[in-house]
């Protein structure tokens, strides 16, 4: 046996040609072998998505065959319906996904994780984060509407309203950059639960259930509301400084991975400067203190800033409010989840590691209960 | 890079106090207490106790668990809506994914307590004996607040009170299957709460790992093996050609013990007296399964696993084959909620590594040149 490495740190827990977070270079190599930043401007969400599904990415006819597969896919079943409606509007989104998604996915007998099954939880995630949205307004839940894509459609059945291409663009972008991200802990749940043979939904509501955790999905709002906290370029320094004296973390700093610059970090700081130009010099100058701050008491450490930080700033310039940020990592983050759990099924054998007795002496007598 | 290890075996992925699967010795031990010292007589509230507060209970505090207990049985409003909307051919692990996951909004954003734990351990037995009432076509029963654990759920689940000899044959079952150190679904539990995330996610994730037929699926399977093959004398023919025909034995094989299985050999005799046909059988299956096995692969040690004898305990119970599978959450919940506290109390978060085996940096081709 091994010795205990908390968190599984630095142990290999599968092989995958999903992705790979190559972190000395700070790269991160999406399926088939493309750079995060070459894929970016040349992909849509539904390109990615099939790229991580299919291992290459589409022609012109698959993608409008996929399309076509993920807006027949958006619609609720009854007993989704049903769940959704029974629920407190004011029930968190992300609780609302998990039942909600649990519920379409009943089923009378165990089916086999397919490429089909992956496309259809996918194609309505979106229609289960709006509808969840909407009743926490007290509003009507809207129809999603077939011509239009995966990203836009989202915005409007949040909205009922038309968005802009410019937002739709930058929530496009967001979502193929967080589509997947080599073994994380959600990732890493849904691959333990596919390796005991279930299905592919049991799968995506367990790994929804890790990406919920404030260490991991949680960290986009975490990081915004600091930013709103700060709420100006004056007021950064003080806030970090009183801060970072009580001990508390800086949201959207700290990766476990990266030696350099996330590349996912690097890109979305860009599209900030346009998606939200007032958030995006408040974020700038936070960002530059935090890290002189972080260098300053470890200057071991590498450069820090993560995706969560600048994903927060460039999902509020596309108007995404930020209850609905964890749902919008888990409308992405499926993609990379079913491609994960189809890729480990092909040879499947069940995650059960050790663990370390630390407990008492095997073999006290129990005394009966009225001894005791 | 260090070494991929295909299912992690070997690999230790968290300290535990909770309990310790010594293979080696064949033994199962909660908290310092070897399995067989448990399972006469302790009830399921009293493990559960044992896990949750590191003691057995005092007199009164056993009567203040079974109360907070009771008087968590109910499902909420959303809960019940939800459970009235699934389809009635619904597999009851979907059930019981979904009701789980909407009973547990309430403590939504929380992190994982005593009371979580609690609360949702007094409610999977309420989410299956309504279903199952439901897909009967009867009123759910409600539950009794002076019944206990297993008395109660087979209350809900019949509408009157079991025999003595059969609530307790479901408590010995509960207080067996409660815990076994860093299995799949305790495992998925684990890595779900060290994201800092709630309870009821944890439990999800845990229910849908339970699910697979590699884990908590496998009793029904071995049901589906015995009727197959019909009768003791037909055993040994029926066997061979199965293996000829590359067939697996259902309720054989386990990764860790190398001796026999303690819960088995408990649930072995349970059988017996409870099951009396079902043993016939299941025995000569047994004993002519280890043995081929044996002839096959000499060096590995006795395999029957804890699914094989548990089939006929539930079975004696009286409960469908379908319901196996979320019988065996409604023990093993005790010790997901507590390996969930645990992991809470001093938590990092559980991100392994993978290794990249896809090809080397290449540039995309845009839409319109594929």
């Amino acid at each position: 046996m091994t010795e205990f490495s908390p968190g599984l740190e630095g142990v290999v827990a599968a092989q995958t040609a999903v992705s790979e977070v190559d972190g000395a270079n700070g790269r991160l190599i999406y399926r088939g072998g493309y750079l995060i930043e070459d894929l970016a401007p040349a992909a849509t969400f539904e390109e990615t998505a099939y790229l991580l599904w299919n291992g290459e990415l589409p022609s012109r006819s698959e993608l409008d065959a996929l399309r076509h597969e993920m807006v027949a896919a958006r619609r609720l079943k009854d007993a989704a319906q049903a769940a959704l409606s029974g629920m407190e509007p004011d029930t968190d989104p992300m609780d609302t996904l998990r039942t909600v998604l649990s519920a379409q996915g009943a089923t009378k007998t165990l089916a086999k994780p397919s490429v089909a099954e992956g496309v259809a939880l996918t194609a309505v995630i979106p229609t289960i984060v709006a509808a969840a949205y909407r009743r926490r307004l007290k509003k009507d839940v809207i129809e999603s509407r077939d011509e239009l894509s995966h990203a836009a459609n989202l915005i409007w059945m949040m909205e009922g309203k038309e968005p802009a291409t410019e937002r739709v663009h930058w929530l496009d972008q967001y979502l193929v950059l967080l589509a997947d991200h080599g073994l994380n802990a959600s990732t890493f749940t849904a691959r333990v639960i596919a390796s005991t043979g279930s299905d592919l939904t049991s799968c995506v509501v367990g790994a929804i259930g890790a990406l919920k955790g404030p260490a991991h999905g949680g960290a986009t709002f975490a990081a915004r509301t600091m930013l709103d906290s700060i709420g100006s370029v004056e007021n950064a320094e003080p806030w970090l400084r009183e801060a970072h004296a009580r001990h508390a973390r800086f949201p959207g700093f700290g990766h476990r991975v990266y030696r350099t610059y996330d590349p996912r970090a690097k890109i979305l700081r860009e599209m900030a400067k346009t998606a939200d130009p007032k958030l995006h010099q408040i974020a700038a100058h936070t960002e530059e203190l935090a890290l002189k701050i972080l260098h300053d008491a470890h200057p071991e450490r590498p450069n820090a800033t993560n995706v969560d930080f600048w994903a927060s700033v460039v999902l509020t310039g596309a108007d995404i409010p930020k209850e609905l940020f964890t749902c919008v990592f888990a409308t992405s983050r499926v993609a990379g989840w079913t491609a994960h759990v189809l890729e480990s099924i092909e040879d499947l054998r069940i995650i059960r590691p050790a663990s370390v007795w630390i407990g008492p002496e095997a073999g006290k007598k129990p005394l009966p209960l009225e001894k005791r | 890079m260090p070494e991929y290890v295909p299912g992690l075996e070997g690999i230790v992925a968290a300290q535990t106090v909770i309990s310790l699967v010594d293979g080696a010795n064949g033994r199962l031990v909660y908290r310092g207490y070897v399995i067989a010292d448990l399972a006469e007589d302790m009830s399921f509230e009293e493990v559960a106790h044992l896990f949750w507060y590191g003691r057995l209970p005092t007199r009164a505090e056993l009567d203040g668990l079974a109360a907070e207990l009771s008087e968590w049985r109910g499902l909420t409003e959303a809960a019940s809506t939800a459970l009235d909307a699934l389809p009635k051919d619904s597999d009851p692990m979907d059930v019981l994914r979904s009701i789980v996951s909407v009973q547990g909004v309430r403590h939504a954003l929380e992190k994982p307590t005593l009371d979580h734990a609690i609360h949702a351990t007094a409610s999977f037995p309420t989410v299956l004996a309504a279903f199952q009432r439901r897909r009967r076509g009867l009123e759910p029963v409600r539950p009794r607040a002076d019944l206990g654990h297993a008395a109660n759920y087979l209350y809900m689940l019949n509408g009157k009170e079991a025999t003595p000899e059969l609530v307790r044959a479901l408590n010995t079952y509960l207080v067996l299957l409660a815990d076994h150190g860093m299995n799949a679904s305790t495992f998925t539990a684990r890595v779900i709460a060290s994201t800092d995330s709630d309870m009821s996610s944890c439990l999800v994730g845990a229910i849908g790992a339970l699910k697979g037929p590699a884990h908590g699926g496998a009793p029904s399977a071995v049901l589906d093996q015995l009727e197959q093959i019909g009768s003791a004398a037909n055993a040994e023919h029926w066997m061979r050609e199965a293996r000829k025909r590359k067939e697996r034995f259902m309720g054989f094989g386990h990764r860790v013990y190398r001796t026999y299985d303690p819960r088995a050999k408990i649930l072995k005799e349970m059988c017996a007296r409870l099951n009396p046909s079902f043993y016939e059988l299941a025995s000569r299956v047994e004993e002519t399964a280890l043995a081929i096995l044996h002839e096959e692969h000499p060096e590995r040690p006795q395999a029957t696993n804890v699914e094989f004898y548990s089939a006929g305990v539930l079975q004696a119970i009286g409960l469908p084959k379908d319901l196996f599978p979320p019988t065996f959450a409604v023990a093993r919940v005790a010790g997901w909620t507590a390996h969930v506290l645990e992991q809470a109390s001093h938590n990092r978060l559980i991100r392994p590594q993978s290794e990249y085996i896809g090809p080397e940096p290449r540039k995309p081709v845009p839409l319109a040149e594929r």
